[in-house]
């Protein structure tokens, strides 16, 4: 036979109690109220459960031989931070109530239990819970909305648009491709904002950008003395995309080792934390992106067949901007708009000239390198109207530096165009680049920089 | 542990001072809201503990005794007791049973309208009786507390929360135990 109130998601509670009769009692009292429920007979005991973070609300005896409930709950308070504490005992005094409600106690509860007082102080604790959590979704959820719209009309763009508004109603994991700077975390916070999804998590985590140990623990969490620093139990982006969606960008680049593990946990839908046992069920959809031909990768042995396999569900291809140039003036246009806002610059617009060189250029860094080029214009031009050279681009090409080889080539074409941006003004030249005046001209002596002759 | 086979009848015990023809009239409410055959007597050799320092009895140990009286199969063993329960940890309990066991026991004193310093009503008291002992009869086939505010089993700390609750089994409960036929959901 089952227990029916069981079946919703309730607190899950810690009785500490060196009485038998009070643990057994009040566990089952909870129990049969469909609360889960776990009970420690020592602060030992009770330390050792806290620490694996499974607790919401903690019921602690003040008078237990050993550690008191009070110093329990100050050392609670370190392995479990999040944990609501009650301070139950037989003994009132006006003391241990002031100690207790001080050191951050959601209540001081006197033996024997008022039934209705105890049910409303779980109820309460059950409110209080359930608001921070909501306060945490919709704040995901606002920073979820404040991403800015996919841009472009072009027939590419527009099949694209049409898959993830397909793609998004399923729960199906979805694999992006594209190039550097094409906009994939933006596809992805698209797909998540048009599922059923939305009002949960969206939880990014840039894969390549973490060595294997750190992306293992931020992936599934830690438990605490995992390793050394392990300080606090550590719940993973799994566990925070509860009930949302997950993005794991650059997938291409985790190791072997986190492959393994990972297939396990879409397989499986429960994590692991890094020095944990207990395997904990999370609810999550995966969208993931990748600038590499996981495919081949997957051919040549350096990506596991079967998690490609389990990640290419829906593949969903972001075209380079080089093949849609006529998203180009559309995209120039939105990012003055957005940029011109934001610098309180509201009439500037791009001249027919600018437009036209703009959706010449090559963009091999893609949309970002289009949205850092007009920002570049916009922080160093003056005037309301952005012109074609106002903007570091080479007809067919990218900006200027693109084509440079070695370090030296960089630098050398990174400091001519700052200085042609600025019109050989030493001083703004050099605050632009981050260097003082001194270094500038040695740098223009040594790559025999010379100043052009329309140069203000 | 779950109960031993259906509940084919109900013993319905006094335990100390209740009127006869209250615990008669009581055994044909719980007959009828119950569907059950219920037959009375008394709790021979059950005698209530005082809980230290408070003028209640220990309902824990009520239940207990209970348990370990003789019965057939597939009867359940209810006691009704006139005295005001408590037990270590509560400050009071209308009733008591444990999840899957053999008996239940309900108490009478907080469920008149006299104990709130109202007038005696002999009705109210024997339908409010007859509600707990059903929700306490669930807990015996092993349903807990349920969150549906119009279902029996719907956990309630004062007797207007008795008054209020629902008093048949909502679909969710009564689908997680055999019910008989008359207590199914309409």
């Amino acid at each position: 036979m089952r227990t029916v109130a069981t079946e919703s998601r309730k607190l899950t509670i810690l009785v500490v109690d060196d009485e038998m009769i009070v643990r057994d009692s009040l566990g089952a009292w909870f129990r049969e109220d469909g609360y889960r429920v776990e009970t420690a007979e020592n602060a030992r005991e009770a330390l050792r459960l806290a620490a694996e973070g499974r607790h919401d609300v903690a019921f602690l005896d003040i008078k237990m031989p050993g550690v008191d409930g009070l110093e329990l709950q100050a050392r609670l308070k370190e392995v479990a931070p999040d944990l609501a504490v009650v301070v139950m005992t037989a003994y009132a005094s006006v003391d241990s109530a002031v100690r207790a409600l001080k050191a951050g106690a959601q209540d001081y509860i006197v033996k024997p239990f008022d039934p209705e007082q105890l049910s409303a102080l779980l109820r309460r604790i059950e409110e209080t819970r359930a608001l921070r959590s909501e306060n945490v979704r919709l704040k995901s959820a606002l920073d979820g909305a404040a991403a800015p719209p996919i841009v472009g009309r072009s027939p590419a763009m527009r099949r694209l648009l049409e898959v993830v508004e397909s793609v998004a109603k399923t729960d199906a994991t979805v694999l992006i491709r594209g190039e550097s700077g094409t906009g994939k975390e933006l596809v992805a916070r698209a797909i998540h904002q048009q599922s059923a999804r939305r009002y949960n998590p969206l939880v990014a985590v840039h894969c390549g950008a973490l060595a294997e140990g750190v992306l293992e623990s931020e992936l599934f969490g830690h438990e605490k003395g995992a390793f050394t620093g392990a300080a606090y139990h550590h719940k993973g982006k799994f566990e925070q995309a509860d009930g949302g969606t997950i993005f794991l960008d650059e997938i291409g680049e985790i190791s072997p080792k986190v492959q393994v593990e990972l297939l396990r946990v879409l397989e499986e839908k429960r994590v692991t934390r890094v020095g944990g046992k207990v395997a904990i069920p999370v609810d999550f959809r995966v969208v993931a992106a990748t600038n590499r031909d996981l495919r081949a990768m997957a051919k040549a042995g350096e990506f596991r067949e079967d998690l490609f396999w389990r990640l290419d569900v829906v593949s969903v291809e972001i075209p380079p901007l080089r093949d849609r140039r006529e998203d180009v003036p559309l995209l120039a246009q939105h990012f003055a708009g957005c940029l011109g806002r934001s610098m309180n610059r509201r009439n500037l617009r791009l001249t027919p000239a600018a437009l036209e060189a703009l959706t010449e250029c090559d963009w091999p860094g893609n949309v970002r390198e289009l949205q850092n080029a007009i920002e570049r214009a916009i922080v160093l031009g003056r005037k309301d109207e952005i012109d074609a050279k106002d903007l570091p681009t080479r007809p067919g090409g990218g900006a200027p530096t693109a084509n440079a080889r070695s370090l030296e080539e960089l630098e050398r074409a990174h400091i001519a165009r700052i200085l042609d941006e600025t019109g050989w003004n030493i001083t703004h030249a050099a605050a632009v680049l981050e260097i003082d005046r001194g270094t500038l001209y040695n740098k223009i002596r040594k790559y025999e920089l010379t100043k052009p002759d329309h140069a203000a | 542990m779950p109960h031993d086979g259906p509940v084919l009848a109900v013993r319905l015990l006094r335990v100390g001072a209740v009127p006869q023809a209250l615990l008669r009239d009581l055994a044909a409410r719980v007959s009828m809201v119950a569907s059950l055959p219920c037959r009375v007597g008394v709790a021979a050799g059950v005698e209530p503990v005082a809980l230290p320092g408070r003028a209640q009895v220990d309902a824990d140990r009520l239940l207990l005794g209970l348990e370990g009286l003789p019965r057939e199969p597939g009867a359940v063993t209810a006691g009704v007791t006139d005295a005001d329960m408590g037990s270590a940890i509560f400050t009071h309990h209308f009733g008591r049973a444990r999840h899957g066991g053999r008996a239940l026991v309900i108490s009478l004193a907080r469920l008149k309208p006299e104990f709130y310093g109202l007038p005696q009503d002999r009705g109210l008291l024997l339908r409010r009786a007859s509600l707990e002992f059903l929700h306490e009869l669930g807990h015996v086939w092993g349903l807990g507390h349920c969150r549906d505010n119009g279902c029996i089993m719907r956990f309630v700390p004062t007797v207007e929360g008795i008054d209020n609750r629902g008093t048949a089994f909502c679909a969710a409960c009564a689908s997680a135990v055999a019910l008989p036929p008359a207590l199914a959901p309409r």
